[in-house]
C-alpha cells in the first residue's frame, strides 16, 4: 500500500513512518499543509493519514481539496481533538475514519487495512492467512474451508490480529479496539485473555494451527512459525 | 410635623383666647367707665350682646380681675356650652364697689378653631402625601440606574460568552460603581477564559507528545531480543501512558461538558441506552459471575445529548461492575422518574458527596483515575438531573432522578 503521512510533529511522523514501513507499506511524509496538497495531487495514495492541526492550514481543508480534485484514496483523520464536531465534519466531507491521539499502532494498522478493504472491495473482501480465510463482506471465517462460528468480539479480535501480523499487540490496544476507549476496567485484561483463549480453541478445533503467541509482559503476537 | 401641627394649634388657640380676653377686658373697661359716671346700671347686654352681670355693692372693695373658663348649662340644647368669663371688681368714684362678670361663649371660637385645625390637618396630610410621593418618584428615578445595574450584574454568568455591560448614567457615583463592577468582572472573566483556554490547550497539546511516547514504546516493543528488564520498563511506560491518556481524556470531557460542546440535544431513551450498556458489559459480568436484573416500566425519554447519555450510563454501569465482587449482583431499575442501579460490593466508608469529587479514589486500584463519577455528576448537573448515592453494608445504590417526557 502507498501511504502519505501528514503530521507536523516530526518525531511522531517518524515513528508512524517506521512502523508502517515495517508493515511493508510504502510511505511518504508531509509536515505542512501545502506540501501535503501538492503531494496528494501528484501521486496516488491508497490512504492518507491526516493530522487536522497543521501549522499552515486545517487538515479538513485538505479533504475538501482532494474531493474537489476528485482524487481517490482513503483518508484517516488523526487528531489531538477528540471533539465530536470535528469528527462529524471530517466524516461528512469525505474522510473514511477518525483516530484520536494517542493511538496504538496496532489500531492504526487495523484502521488503514479496513479503509483499504472498503475502498477496494472488488476482490479485496477476503483476507487469508495460510488456512484461515476471512470474508469481510459477510463476516464469515473459514478454516480449511470449513466455516468457523465466532462471536462478534472473537471475529473482531481475529481481524485485529490479522491486520497486525508479526507484531506485538498489547492487551490495552485489544481492550480499546474491542470496547472503545470509554471502558476503564481493571479486569478487562482477564477478559482479553478469555477471548483469546476461546478464539485459539476454536481455530485449533477446526484443525487450524495456533498462530496466537503469548508474549511475556506485553500481550500477544499473531505469527506464522 | 405632628409637633408642628400641635404647636400651630396651640398658637392659634392662644391667639383666639387672647383676642377674646382682650375684647372682654375692653368691654369691662367700658362698663367700669360708665359705672363710674352713673349710679344706675345701664343695659349692657343690649349694647354688647353678651351675657353681662353687673352688681353694685355698698362698700368699698379691692379691685381685682380674673379670666376663667367655665361650662354653662344650656337648656335649649340640653348641653354644656364652654364659656370664657371675666370676673372683675372695682370701685366707682363714690367709693362704692361693683362686680362685673362678662361671659362670652367659646363655642363659635371653638368651631373656628376646629375648622382651622381640620383644614390644617388636611393641608399637612396632603403635603405629607405629596412629599412622600415626590420623594418616591425622585428616588426611583435617581436609583433606577443603580437598580438596573444590580439587575444586570445579578444575571452575570462567568461562563457566558458576553462580558458584563452596564448602562452609563448621569450620576457620577453610579458610574464609578459601574466602572468598578465592569473592571472587576472583566478581570474575572479574563482569568476564567485564560484558565479555560489553558486547560483546553494543555489537554490538547498533551495528546501529541503522548502519542509520540506511545508510538516509541510500541516500536521499542516490536524489537527482537528484549530482555526481561527491558520488557518490564516498556510495560511500565505503556501503563503510565495509558493512565495519563485516560486522565487527560476524562478532564477534556469534563471541560467539554462545561463548555457545552455537546449542545445537540435529542430525545433519548435511557432504557435503550441502559440495555445496550448492559449488553456491552455482558461478557465481563459473565466472567465475574455477576447476576444481572433489569426491570423497566418506562422508556425514560429524556432530552439530552446522545453521546453524553451513553457516557453517563456507561460510567454508572462500569462503576457497578468494577466495584462488584465475583458472584455479586447488579440490579437496574427504570421508571418514569428514576434510574436506580443497585449493586453488591465491599462496604465503603465514604461521604456520599465526596464520591462525586474529582480524583476521589476508592481502594488502591492503579487503573482508576477517579474521574468517572465526577463526569457523571457534571452531566447530570448540566441537564438538571440529580444523582444520589446510598450504601448499606455491601449494597450500594446510585439513584438518578430525571424529568422524563412521556410519549
Amino acid at each position: 500500500m502507498k501511504l502519505l503521512i501528514v503530521e507536523d510533529d516530526r518525531s511522531l511522523s517518524r515513528s508512524i513512518y517506521d512502523y508502517l514501513k515495517l508493515e511493508g507499506h510504502i510511505c511518504e511524509t508531509s509536515y505542512t499543509f501545502n506540501d501535503a496538497v501538492s503531494k496528494a495531487s501528484v501521486n496516488k495514495y491508497d490512504c492518507i493519514i491526516l493530522d487536522i492541526g497543521l501549522p499552515d492550514g486545517n487538515g479538513l481543508d485538505l479533504i475538501r481539496e482532494m474531493k474537489a480534485q476528485k482524487l481517490t484514496g482513503g483518508i484517516l483523520i488523526l487528531s489531538a481533538k477528540s471533539s465530536l464536531d470535528d469528527k462529524l465534519v471530517g466524516l461528512k466531507i469525505g474522510a473514511d475514519d477518525y483516530l484520536t491521539k494517542p493511538f496504538h499502532f496496532a489500531e492504526l494498522s487495523a484502521r488503514i487495512n479496513s479503509i483499504h478493504r472498503r475502498n477496494n472491495y472488488l476482490g479485496m473482501n477476503e483476507i487469508s492467512f495460510n488456512e484461515i480465510r476471512v470474508n469481510t463482506e459477510d463476516n464469515q471465517v473459514y478454516v480449511n474451508d470449513r466455516l468457523l462460528v465466532l462471536t462478534k468480539k472473537e471475529y473482531d479480535l481475529l481481524l485485529f490480529f490479522m491486520a497486525n501480523k508479526n507484531r506485538i499487540i498489547t492487551k490495552e490496544s485489544i481492550v480499546e479496539h474491542l470496547w472503545g476507549d470509554n471502558v476503564i476496567l481493571t479486569d478487562s485484561f482477564d477478559f482479553v485473555y478469555t477471548h483469546v483463549k476461546n478464539l485459539r480453541k476454536k481455530i485449533v478445533a477446526a484443525e487450524g494451527r495456533n498462530y496466537i503467541k503469548c508474549i511475556y509482559g506485553f500481550g500477544y503476537k499473531f505469527v506464522d512459525n | 410635623m405632628i409637633a408642628g401641627g400641635a404647636l400651630l394649634y396651640l398658637t392659634i388657640r392662644k391667639v383666639i383666647y387672647k383676642q377674646i380676653d382682650d375684647s372682654l377686658i375692653t368691654e369691662k373697661t367700658i362698663i367700669a367707665d360708665q359705672l363710674k359716671h352713673t349710679d344706675t346700671i345701664p343695659d349692657f347686654e343690649a349694647t354688647f350682646g353678651h351675657q353681662i352681670e353687673v352688681r353694685l355693692l355698698d362698700n368699698h372693695v379691692r379691685s381685682t380681675q380674673s379670666l376663667k373658663d367655665t361650662d354653662i348649662y344650656d337648656s335649649s340644647s340640653d348641653s354644656f356650652i364652654p364659656f370664657r368669663y371675666l370676673h372683675s371688681t372695682g370701685n366707682t368714684i363714690e367709693k362704692k364697689g361693683f362686680v362685673i362678670t362678662i361671659f362670652q361663649t367659646l363655642s363659635e371660637k371653638n368651631e373656628l378653631l376646629k375648622d382651622i385645625s381640620l383644614y390644617l390637618f388636611f393641608l399637612f396630610f396632603s403635603l405629607l402625601l405629596i412629599s412622600i410621593l415626590i420623594n418616591y418618584l425622585i428616588a426611583r428615578k435617581l436609583w433606577s440606574p443603580f437598580y438596573s445595574s444590580v439587575k444586570i450584574a445579578g444575571k452575570f454568568d462567568i461562563q457566558s460568552d458576553k462580558p458584563l455591560v452596564l448602562p452609563s448614567t448621569d450620576i457620577v457615583e453610579f458610574n464609578q460603581l459601574n466602572d468598578v463592577f465592569t473592571t472587576m468582572t472583566r478581570k474575572m472573566r479574563d482569568d476564567y477564559l485564560n484558565l479555560k483556554e489553558f486547560s483546553e490547550n494543555a489537554s490538547h497539546e498533551i495528546q501529541t507528545p503522548l502519542a509520540v511516547i506511545r508510538a516509541k514504546a510500541d516500536l521499542l516493543m516490536q524489537q527482537k531480543n528484549l530482555n526481561k528488564d527491558s520488557i518490564n520498563l516498556v510495560k511500565s511506560i505503556n501503563e503510565a501512558t495509558t493512565k495519563l491518556f485516560k486522565l487527560n481524556q476524562g478532564l477534556l470531557l469534563i471541560s467539554k461538558i462545561e463548555n457545552q460542546v455537546f449542545h445537540e440535544k435529542k430525545q433519548v431513551s435511557l432504557k435503550k441506552i441502559a440495555e445496550s450498556g448492559l449488553e456491552n458489559y455482558k461478557e465481563i459480568m459473565h466472567l465475574k459471575k455477576i447476576k444481572v436484573e433489569f426491570e423497566a416500566s418506562d422508556e425514560a425519554i429524556v432530552e439530552m445529548n446522545e453521546t453524553l447519555s451513553e457516557v453517563l450510563i456507561s460510567n454508572l454501569l462500569s462503576n457497578a461492575v468494577r466495584f462488584n465482587f465475583d458472584g455479586g449482583f447488579i440490579k437496574c431499575h427504570i421508571d418514569n422518574k428514576y434510574l436506580i442501579i443497585t449493586n453488591s460490593g465491599s462496604p465503603m466508608k465514604v461521604n456520599p458527596e465526596d464520591l462525586f469529587r474529582r480524583f476521589h479514589k476508592v481502594g488502591d486500584n492503579p487503573q482508576s483515575v477517579g474521574l468517572g463519577l465526577s463526569i457523571v455528576k457534571k452531566i447530570t448537573e448540566s441537564y438538571g438531573m440529580s444523582i444520589t448515592y446510598k450504601c448499606k453494608d455491601t449494597i450500594h445504590e446510585l439513584k438518578l432522578r430525571y424529568h422524563s417526557r412521556s410519549v
